[in-house]
């Protein structure tokens, strides 16, 4: 083979070389010290919210009268009508992430992990819409009918599982399928049994109450609760299951004797990230609750939370005035308590993902 | 008996249907959701039919039935002085008789009264006349035409919806102010969190030890602010605290009347840029990490800097996760109304962010935002009858928006994740 | 060009091996520690310019990891130490003010695993002219040509230019990933395993390849494949768990291995 007879460094002199030698070495720091710079302001943002609250209340000269006490109804608020969503949230996310995870078929998973991603990205403004619009009148003289439906519709899936679950038990990866109906025939069976009365059985003084927020707020926090939770759940690998139908085991007994108590702390975790969002969601419960500023631990009574005090006050408030003032060290509060949850559960997460990760090397 | 009777792993099923039956209920309440906001958001458009109603105490109301319950029956009857009065409920013992005149028709007029009466085209001109001082937006005799006409005017509403106008029957007001304010506040965010969530995640990307932990637990933690806390940093610091310096400093002239140092596009910009960077971030470094280590060896051995890698190689490859980053911001900020609220969104803004006029970008006005729009129209508005189906239709608007934006990127991924499954093998 | 062995060298090679034979790379007392595991131990040879040498020896020896030192690729891994001394002529490639992205170019790498990047064969090839400064597209096109000439891959895809190089056979594909390397012009070629994901006849075209480019490169080829370095190598480097056992020119290294280790493993009684 003759020697190469064209060569780049051909068309290239010293000078140019040099030039572009300089100019690479230059662009090099050039690109460090922007991404190094962006990456900084990132991590400042994140410390300066709390700095600019903190900053924003020196010099502390103390509260008015009165003040400590709206605030704790503030926060009262906040987490009633968190517990409230959790109370919904909790169950239907944990259980829909335990059933996916664990028995569903690959393309019922491929099927509801999107779905769920797209119920994520609606916006909490339209379910606190349909909350106020539609759900309200509804539940005002309804009542009776979700006390009900939030009773027997467990108890006709129980029982359905006694009875018949042996028959489906080879269709069981696509069960949430088969039981839509029933589902939809127990719930329209209530729906009718009530119908036929005038006065509602159980009646609400009003609408703006804490089982309607637990309704729509629950409804928004599921996807979070049921993402974190298949995570964890999947982070358990299947010789465990393997493991255990081997040795005789239904895949319910291998749910609960080894992959619940291996997971518990994920699924812990989903539940206070879940709160977490609660605690700090605006739009639902500024649009659902009735923002009534006295608390109770009533279900059938509104409530007032931190957030909602914040969007509505926060527009009227001038910046030296005492009110401001309050509701910065609300904002501080609010963000302080999401911030330890948000901590929390995530050291939980990372401990789990290392665990894991060197089970996954020992197996 | 009863011990044959439930089998060993029975309450083993019990369970099963109990979890599966929590995954069938998360369904159905998405589907319900979704059926209430697609039929609530699109009826208000469809011409209601016009009905004439006589009462037992010798009453004949002409209108459109509002709502219909076991105790009443609500009527909209034409108002003739204000919006709002002509509200007539009919109890279902004083009910006698309601028919569907074809001769019937319903005039709507641009300051949005409703006007409704029987007759010809002339009967409504004089009708019409009778109402000092306004004009007609439209006339329509629903009663007479049929489905391919309904369908018709149904599309027209749509359309006028979608448009700027501010009179547009039937919900009133066009949309197009409050898209167009979304879309421009949309665009000036992702302008500014981009560099930053892609340089963010280019450092997490190559550097490891304490500072890149450091950095990945901040944008977790980023991620679990509470939104409205975002807006209290907007206007605490934005508003009050840079716009008003910039006030004192560029537009003290304009003082008292503020120019940056009241909520407006900018700070609302760099708001929801704050809230939207963890999301950006995860997506960008998702996407680098997923490009096989191969193709970065083999750059780096041809004599490629980092930096020369990154930008020539590593980005364009990840291109897709940069536009999935984008989308889901995207999403995220169409959405975010909590925030807004507190750093410039206003129910009407007298001029649009975006205009002909120099420097056709004004970054210091107020805007109209989708979201903010459905929240407006289901509390505050001056008939709270009218109020919800135009929160429904901005609500419906908004959803097309967001899903398919959120379709988009999950598409945008499975076809990534194929990619460099490709790029692998 | 080092003309010289140092006396380090010296020891580990014999001097009727390597006496009057240019070198063009040479390690001095080379060790590699991955965190507390020391890889490479006190590996002192000098790579003979413009022949090939093969790098052979059990699973494990250090063989990728010397020739990650050869680079500085070695770099990129977290909690990775070198000591001794690497000189690629007379450039010291761990001094301080040493540039790496340009000792990378003068020291090219061809990898186990084709890696074209996912972008046209033209790009690919050019990726590294570009970086070089080079803009112009009638010389980008006579370097790119003169490179895939070079790869003997030119035939194959002079029409095709501007298809994505993912959609090349393997062999192709690790043709083109040889043309990217010498388009910039390197001095030294490392190569690990090159043909190790390739079937028969893509191997044979890729020792052939090998042949015509120790004409213009020397190449240090890391081989699993003792048939392959007896075929295709001048000289040959025994290594074993990081020590270099022994080194010489291949036909004397086979026939008359001096080392009991290196006898062993030709014989196949390991490795």
């Amino acid at each position: 083979m003759p020697a190469n007879p064209v060569t780049y460094t051909a068309f290239l002199n010293a000078d140019e070389v040099r030039a572009v030698a300089v100019g690479r070495r230059r662009r090099e720091r050039a690109g460090a010290f922007v991404v190094g710079g962006g990456t900084a302001v990132v991590l400042v943002a994140l410390l300066v919210i709390p700095l600019f609250l903190i900053h924003s209340l020196l010099p502390w000269t103390g509260l008015a009268a009165g003040t400590w006490q709206r605030l704790g109804v503030l926060f009262a608020g906040s987490v009633k009508a968190a517990v409230a969503a959790l109370v919904v949230a909790v169950p239907i996310g944990l259980a829909t992430a335990i059933f996916t995870a664990h028995f569903g078929a690959p393309r019922l998973r491929a099927f509801i992990k999107p779905a769920l991603e797209i119920l994520e990205a609606i916006p909490t403004v339209v379910l606190g819409l349909v909350a106020a619009a539609t759900l309200a009148p509804w539940l005002k003289t309804n009542l009776a009918t979700l006390l009900l439906a939030v009773i027997a519709v467990p108890a006709a899936l129980m029982a359905g599982g006694l009875f018949f679950g042996a028959k489906l038990r080879r269709r069981e990866t696509w069960l949430p399928l088969w039981l839509l109906p029933l589902l939809l025939v127990v719930v329209a069976a209530i729906v009718a049994a009530f119908a036929r009365s005038d006065q509602p059985v159980i009646a609400a003084t009003t609408p703006w109450n804490a089982v309607l927020i637990g309704l729509a707020l629950g409804l928004a926090a599921v996807p979070l609760v049921f993402s974190i939770a298949e995570d964890a759940l999947t982070l358990i690998p299947s010789t465990h299951t393997q493991a255990a139908l081997a040795l005789g085991a239904t895949r319910w007994q291998a749910l609960t004797s080894m992959v619940l108590p291996a997971a518990a702390s994920g699924l812990v975790a989903a539940v206070v990230l879940g709160a977490s969002r609660c605690i700090g969601e605006t739009m639902i419960v500024l649009m659902a609750s009735g923002n009534t500023p006295l608390f109770d631990v009533n279900p059938l009574t509104g409530l007032r939370s931190i957030s909602a005090e914040l969007a509505i006050g926060l527009p009227e408030a001038a910046p030296p005035g005492q009110s401001y003032r309050v509701l910065l060290l609300a904002a501080l509060v609010l963000f302080a308590l999401t911030f330890v949850l948000n901590f929390l559960a995530e050291r939980v997460r990372a401990t789990l993902r290392r665990q894991a990760g060197t089970a996954a090397h020992g197996l | 008996m009863s011990a044959r009777f439930i089998r060993v792993g029975a309450f083993g099923d019990a369970g099963t249907w109990l979890v599966a039956g929590a995954a069938a209920a998360c369904l159905a309440a998405m589907l319900a959701l979704l059926i209430v906001l697609g039929g609530a958001g699109a009826a208000p458009f469809w011409p209601s039919p016009i009905v004439e109603v006589q009462t037992r105490d010798g009453r004949v109301l002409l209108g459109e039935i509002v709502s219909r319950s076991d105790d009443a029956i609500a009527l909209r009857t034409s108002e003739i002085d204000r919006i709002g009065t002509g509200y007539v409920r009919v109890a279902p013992k004083q009910f006698i008789d309601s028919t569907n005149p074809d001769d019937a028709f319903v005039i709507a007029l641009t300051d949005g009264r409703r006007v409704f009466g029987r007759g010809d085209a002339a009967a409504a001109d004089a009708r019409l006349h009778e109402m000092s001082g306004a004009d007609a937006d439209e006339i329509l005799w629903p009663n007479a035409v049929g489905f391919f006409a309904r369908s018709g005017i149904f599309l027209r509403h749509v359309s006028r919806f979608l448009g700027a106008s501010s009179t547009a029957a039937p919900l009133g007001g066009g949309v197009l102010p409050a898209l167009a304010g979304t879309v421009t506040l949309v665009l000036l965010m992702s302008v500014i969190v981009m560099p930053f969530g892609i340089a963010t995640a280019a450092y997490l990307h190559e550097r490891r030890g304490a500072a890149a932990g450091l950095v990945r637990s901040a944008i977790g933690n980023l991620a679990g602010v509470p939104s409205i806390v975002y807006g209290v940093l907007g206007l605490g610091l934005f508003v009050h605290g840079l716009g008003a310096d910039i006030d004192r400093w560029f537009y003290s002239d304009r003082l008292p009347v503020p120019t940056f140092g009241s909520g407006g596009l900018l700070w609302a910009a760099l708001t929801l840029a704050l809230l939207t960077l963890p999301v950006v971030v995860v997506s960008v470094e998702e996407g680098l990490a997923r490009i096989p280590a191969g193709l970065r060896a083999g750059s780096l051995a041809l004599g490629a800097t980092r930096g020369e890698t990154l930008w020539r190689l590593m980005l364009p490859a990840a291109r897709p996760a940069l536009l999935t980053g984008l989308i889901l911001a995207i999403a995220r900020a169409a959405g975010a109304v909590a925030p807004l609220m507190l750093v410039g969104v206003v129910k009407l803004a007298p001029a649009l962010p975006i205009d002909g006029e120099f420097p056709y970008l004004h970054p210091s006005r107020q805007f109209m935002h989708l979201g903010f729009a459905v929240y407006d129209a289901a509390l505050a508005s001056p008939d709270a009858v009218r109020g919800v189906p135009r929160a429904y239709a901005c609500a419906l608007l908004l959803i097309v928006v967001v899903v398919a934006l959120n379709l988009t990127a999950i598409v945008l991924r499975n076809r990534l994740r194929a990619r460099y499954r490709a790029l692998e093998s | 060009m080092l003309t010289s062995l140092s006396d380090a060298a010296s020891a580990q090679t014999p001097s009727s091996a390597l006496t009057g034979v240019e070198i063009a790379l040479e390690t001095r007392a080379l060790s590699l520690w991955y965190g507390k595991r020391r890889a490479l131990e006190e590996v002192s040879f000098g790579l003979p310019a413009r022949r090939i040498t093969a790098l052979v020896g059990p699973s494990g020896s250090g063989k990728s990891s010397l020739l990650r030192c050869l680079n500085r690729l070695n770099d990129e891994i977290e909690d990775c130490r070198v000591e001794g001394k690497v000189l690629v002529g007379d450039t010291d490639a761990y001094a301080k003010d040493t540039v790496v992205h340009e000792l990378r170019r003068r020291v090219g790498m061809v990898f186990q695993r084709p890696n074209p990047f996912p972008l046209s064969i033209y790009e690919n090839v050019a990726y590294g002219l570009r970086l070089q400064g080079l803009r112009k597209r009638r010389e980008l096109d006579e370097c790119v040509e003169a490179a895939l000439k070079a790869a003997s891959l030119w035939d194959e895809v002079a029409t095709r230019l501007d298809d994505s190089a993912l959609e090349l056979a393997f062999g192709q594909q690790q043709r083109l990933v040889v043309a990217r390397a010498i388009a910039v012009e390197p001095e030294i070629l490392l190569m690990d395993e090159p043909a190790s994901a390739l079937d028969p006849a893509a191997t044979l075209r890729f020792e052939e390849l090998l042949h015509e480019l120790a004409q213009r490169y020397s190449v240090l080829l890391v081989t699993h494949n003792m048939q392959q370095a007896a075929r295709v190598a001048d000289y040959t480097a025994f290594l074993h768990q990081g020590r270099l056992v022994e080194f010489g020119d291949t036909d004397s290294l086979f026939t008359n291995p001096r080392e009991r280790q290196t006898e062993d493993y030709i014989t196949g009684r390991y490795g």
